[in-house]
């Protein structure tokens, strides 16, 4: 029964982001207290797939966005409190962390990724010698 | 009079083309001009334009570390160009370059046969052209070539296994490359004659320059703006003349096994990426292509000087 519920949001959210221009906020979309974890990774999960599209998926301490995802996922499943995802190399990282905390993070990495990518299609010539920045 | 018009027609006709060609070139001259300016007003003094280009630097590092009066051909030195104490070490270890046995490698491998009978000689003839003709843009083929992807494809092409596009193999043979082209004198001339190659070089620029990765860096951010200051105890290399040295021969890699010490230009961008905060594009994905395209270009007449060394 937990599960058909699991599935059934992961669903819904992933319909709701895909079909619909929602605008992206990584405070609000991401907030566990307010969404509930399922939901926060289900956005996490959605958005990071767009962004590996994209090239531009984050990594960090060597543990790639989605590593971090599907730790989350499994935390879920088994209940445990603390995190420790795989690096890219498929290897035991070092970063743990609490598993709302990483789910949070998973979530706020996957929208940024996204965001900035949209931001920097305006501000990228600021840093441009002869173009935008100035000295 | 009919030969005077023909003869007229075919030298407006060479001029019109001519003219297309060197415009296909002129946002990415104007832009190479303009890093050449900025980075010689940077380095002009570094203590007198302390408030506009070094804000973060000490006292001591102004006086005693950053050089000045830096010109363009300078900065083919990467950041020994103006920081005197890494310029002491690169001086002394330069005496014994840690290249030289991979250029040595690289040579064999050049002249060993494949299994077919055929060797790298038949896919590249000049090993000095071979070293200073790559990245370029393959008009037929509508995109950028690089110097890893010919390698492997003359790899491929004979019925061999390509190679790791990182450290090895492949990175001794483009130090044999290398190596002949710096003998050879050649100066980086990278092309831009279509509108497909100048896209591909604007796609690697807004690679360049965009901000991406949690820490929401761009490559400027250390190598234009950045150049020249410290992040703990090392100091940022420039863009201009990034390209030149390649491969190279890394301290950091070579501390564990000294034999993947020297490694590609692809390898290093992949960890400056990886360090933004990003999963770095593939060696050789049309981005990183674009990427090193755009980033050869700055380096137009610039001599080549690998293979090098760097910390």
């Amino acid at each position: 029964m937990k599960k058909i519920i699991n599935l059934t949001i992961a669903a819904t959210v992933a319909l709701t982001l895909t079909t619909s221009l929602h605008a992206m906020d990584g405070k609000k979309d991401c907030d566990v207290k307010a969404n509930g974890i399922t939901k926060v990774i289900a956005t996490a999960n959605v958005y990071n797939d767009q962004a590996k599209k994209k090239g531009l998926e984050f990594r960090r301490l060597n543990v790639n966005n989605s590593d971090l995802i599907i730790s989350v996922e499994e935390a879920i499943k088994t209940g445990a409190k603390e995190v420790n995802p795989k690096t890219f190399k498929g290897k035991q990282s070092k970063t743990k962390l609490e598993t709302n905390y990483a789910a949070e993070r998973a979530c706020k990495f996957a929208i940024a990724a996204l965001t900035q990518d949209q931001e920097a299609k305006t501000t990228w010539r600021l840093a441009v010698p002869g173009d935008g920045y100035k000295y | 009079m009919l030969l005077k018009i023909a003869k007229t027609t075919v030298l407006v006709a060479l001029t019109a083309c001519a003219l297309n060609a060197s415009d296909f070139n002129a946002q990415a001259e104007k832009d190479r001009l303009a890093l050449i300016k900025y980075f010689e007003a940077k380095f002009e003094n570094p203590e007198k334009n302390r408030n506009t280009f070094f804000p973060y630097s000490t006292d001591d590092e102004l006086k005693n570390n950053i050089m000045g009066g830096l010109k363009h051909q300078d900065f083919a030195l990467g950041n020994y160009a103006f920081s005197k104490n890494g310029r002491a070490s690169y001086d002394e270890i330069k005496e014994f370059p840690p290249t030289e046995e991979w250029i040595e490698a690289g040579e064999e491998l050049y002249n060993k046969k494949f299994a077919n009978g055929k060797s790298f000689a038949n896919c590249f003839p000049n090993p000095a052209e071979t070293g200073a003709m790559y990245p370029m843009f393959d008009e037929k083929r509508k995109e950028v070539i690089t110097s890893t992807l010919a390698i492997n494809e003359c790899l491929t092409s004979n019925g061999e296994n390509k190679w790791k596009t990182t450290k090895g193999k492949l990175a001794h043979l483009q130090s044999f490359f290398a190596a002949s082209a710096t003998e050879e004198e050649k100066v980086v001339n990278v092309k831009i004659e279509s509108a497909d190659a100048a896209a591909a070089y604007e796609n690697g620029k807004k690679y360049y320059y965009a901000q991406r990765g949690y820490l929401k860096l761009n490559c400027a951010s250390c190598h234009v703006q950045g150049a020249g200051q410290r992040v703990r105890n090392e100091s940022l290399s420039q863009l201009l003349g990034q390209t030149t040295h390649f491969p190279v021969y890394r301290l950091k890699w070579g501390a564990k096994n000294p034999a993947d010490g020297l490694g590609t230009l692809e390898r290093r961008m992949s960890g400056c990426i990886k360090d933004e905060g990003q999963v770095p594009p593939k060696n050789t994905s049309k981005e990183m292509k674009d990427l090193l395209y755009f980033m050869a270009y700055m380096s137009n007449g610039m001599k080549f000087d690998g293979p090098d060394f760097r910390k």
